[in-house]
């Protein structure tokens, strides 16, 4: 049954996101937005700074540790290895785009509901507050995994297009695989699950664009270990971090539960 | 069979107490209408009843669920019509029903129950127009069908023609009254007096507390007596006075070319009294019994409690 009510929620949110012009477009839009910035940004690094920026010690510390996970980098001239530490970078930031569409999607996913009055209605059906929070979260999280992978395999396009395609085998390792197909899932998942709580905690649409925006600083907190060389993340370490993010998956759906409160929102709400 | 049943159900917002002590049993196949001012409860028991709240005290059991325990298996077998209709306004009127309906177990073919609902309530031609272009009327009809597709048992409506044009508001109370016909118990709030006395079997009145439950009729019974009006060709001194004169009779008074009487037995007595008018030489134009109206029933209920509560 619980199956059934999931697809159900899915089938109807899909309709909603998709005939609402300004989530189609988010979803759409946006993940070729951030690998186009990334892409420009990389370009003007390798044409203008090259393998000078390899110097300053950031740079040098985030090298040290990739040379130290993929030892072929080492055997290849300087500019490419920058290539190399930017692109094997960037994977990280595709983390953003299931961040940032589940803070402009699914912060208003039960708040919509919740002033049209659709909300009422819905809790008076047999459906239970897990399988509206789940469906919710999966029916952002979905789509926004999908457009992560098109643009990951976008971006290898680009890359080699631009005549870079010797180097995306120092790219393409297990740890990519690992960050595409598990940690952004786990990313996806509890990026859509706060911003669903939240929005089942606001009052109104602006209160659920604020919560929403503490999603998004876990991903830029990984994204400045990475960048900085902090740590370098080896398939092992991704392994570990998508493990613990799926236990927060997990974690936050059975928070979101506790903190959906029905009868405030059906009292309090008119 | 009673198909609800409350036991001093209670129900405090912080300090303000919404509903005290409710005790009421609803029969099935039974309409019943549930009257009280703004305030005075009605959506909040509406709501407990439905599962939706739980009581601070006291508990209910409809349709053999308790409704603070079984949700799921309750929410299986009632209907609700809340306050406000809410559909998707971006969805059609066919997909937002299909979208209820595939939350029930009980259907088994989401889109061939909204069909067979919407072709009743004369919609069907509309199945596929968003319902962000539908009329207040018809986002009620479809709030309707929403509550009415897993064919509850018993089915709540909250205000169903409040704010509704009297045409829609007659479409929507005819809906109901064949709903009753087909045997649905029905538990309608309402503040419209002549509504409720029009399709319902018995009338609860509220007021935080329970001040009145009975049918229409014996409502009227207990501030009003049975008065026979005797509407008369002319006035006679003489008619009246032999009226005066018969055992049955308990009191007379003359209003213009009528009398107003109040009998022994109201049912038994009129013959007699027709045939003394008649033989004293009256001529009558009609018999009838006076009729007060709810209305009058329902703020002599309110006002009292209003006056015990200063």
């Amino acid at each position: 049954m619980s199956r059934r009510h999931i697809r159900n929620i899915l089938l109807k949110e899909w309709v909603l996101l998709f005939t609402d012009p300004n989530s189609a477009l988010v979803i759409l839009l946006l993940p070729f937005l951030v690998v186009g910035q990334g892409i420009l940004y990389i370009w003007l690094a390798f044409r203008f700074a090259g393998d000078s920026m390899l110097t300053t010690q950031v740079f040098q510390t985030a090298l040290q540790k990739l040379v130290a996970a993929v030892p072929g980098v080492a055997q290849l001239p300087g500019n490419e290895q920058l290539l190399v530490l930017l692109l094997s970078q960037f994977t990280f930031f595709l983390l953003l785009i299931p961040t940032m569409i589940a803070m402009t999607v699914s912060t208003f996913s039960i708040v919509d509901e919740k002033l049209s009055g659709s909300l009422e209605a819905l809790l008076a059906t047999p459906v239970k507050t897990w399988e509206l929070l789940l469906g919710k979260a999966l029916a952002g999280a979905i789509p926004a995994l999908v457009m992560t992978w098109i643009s990951g395999g976008v971006l290898l396009l680009v890359v080699s297009a631009m005549g870079w395609g010797d180097i995306t085998g120092f790219v393409v390792t297990p740890g990519w695989f690992l960050t595409l197909f598990l940690l952004t899932p786990a990313v996806a998942i509890l990026s859509f699950m706060l911003g669903v709580t939240g929005s089942s905690r606001a009052r109104d649409p602006r209160g659920a664009q604020n919560t929403a925006l503490l999603i998004i600083f876990p991903v830029l907190a990984l994204i400045g270990i990475q960048v900085t060389g902090i740590v370098w993340f080896t398939p092992m370490l991704i392994l570990l971090l998508a493990l613990v993010i799926g236990i927060a998956d997990f974690v936050s759906l059975r928070a979101a539960v506790r903190l959906f409160r029905r009868e405030s929102i059906i009292v309090q709400w008119r | 069979m009673a198909i609800i049943e409350t036991f001093n159900l209670s129900r405090n917002f912080g300090k303000n107490i919404a509903v005290e002590d409710l005790t009421l049993t609803v029969e099935a196949g039974e309409i019943l209408g549930f009257l009280g001012p703004n305030g005075a409860g009605k959506t909040t028991t509406i709501r407990m009843l439905a599962g939706m709240i739980a009581p601070t005290k006291g508990y209910a059991i409809v349709a053999g669920h308790r409704t603070d325990r079984d949700v799921e298996q309750l929410h299986e077998v009632i209907g609700i019509l809340t306050e406000t209709p809410g559909f998707y306004s971006r969805l059609s009127a066919k997909r937002n029903l299909e979208y209820f309906a595939g939350f029930y177990s009980s259907i088994q073919s989401p889109s061939e129950q909204v069909e067979k609902y919407l072709k009743l309530v004369r919609l069907w031609e509309r199945c596929n127009d968003r319902v962000g272009t539908f009329s207040k009327g018809m986002k009620h009809r479809l709030a309707l069908v929403r509550a009415l597709l897993h064919e509850p048992k018993v089915l709540f409506l909250d205000e169903p023609t409040a704010g509704l044009d009297p045409e829609a508001a007659t479409e929507v109370r005819e809906m109901i009254r064949r709903l009753g016909e087909e045997g649905h118990t029905i538990f309608l709030s309402t503040h419209n007096l002549n509504e409720a006395e029009m399709l319902c079997n018995r009338i609860a009145v509220l007021h935080t507390r329970l001040l009145a439950l009975d049918t229409p009729e014996q409502l009227r019974r207990r501030f009003f007596r049975r008065q026979i009006i005797v509407q008369l060709e002319a006035s006679d001194a003489k008619v009246t006075d032999v009226v005066k004169g018969l055992p049955f009779v308990q009191e007379v008074r003359e209003e213009g070319n009528q009398l107003v009487l109040e009998l022994t037995d109201s049912e038994r007595n009129r013959p007699e009294l027709v045939k003394a008018i008649v033989e004293a030489g009256g001529r009558v134009i009609t018999v009838s019994e006076k009729q007060y109206p709810l209305e009058e029933v329902y703020l002599r209920l309110i006002r009292e409690e209003e006056g015990n509560e200063s």
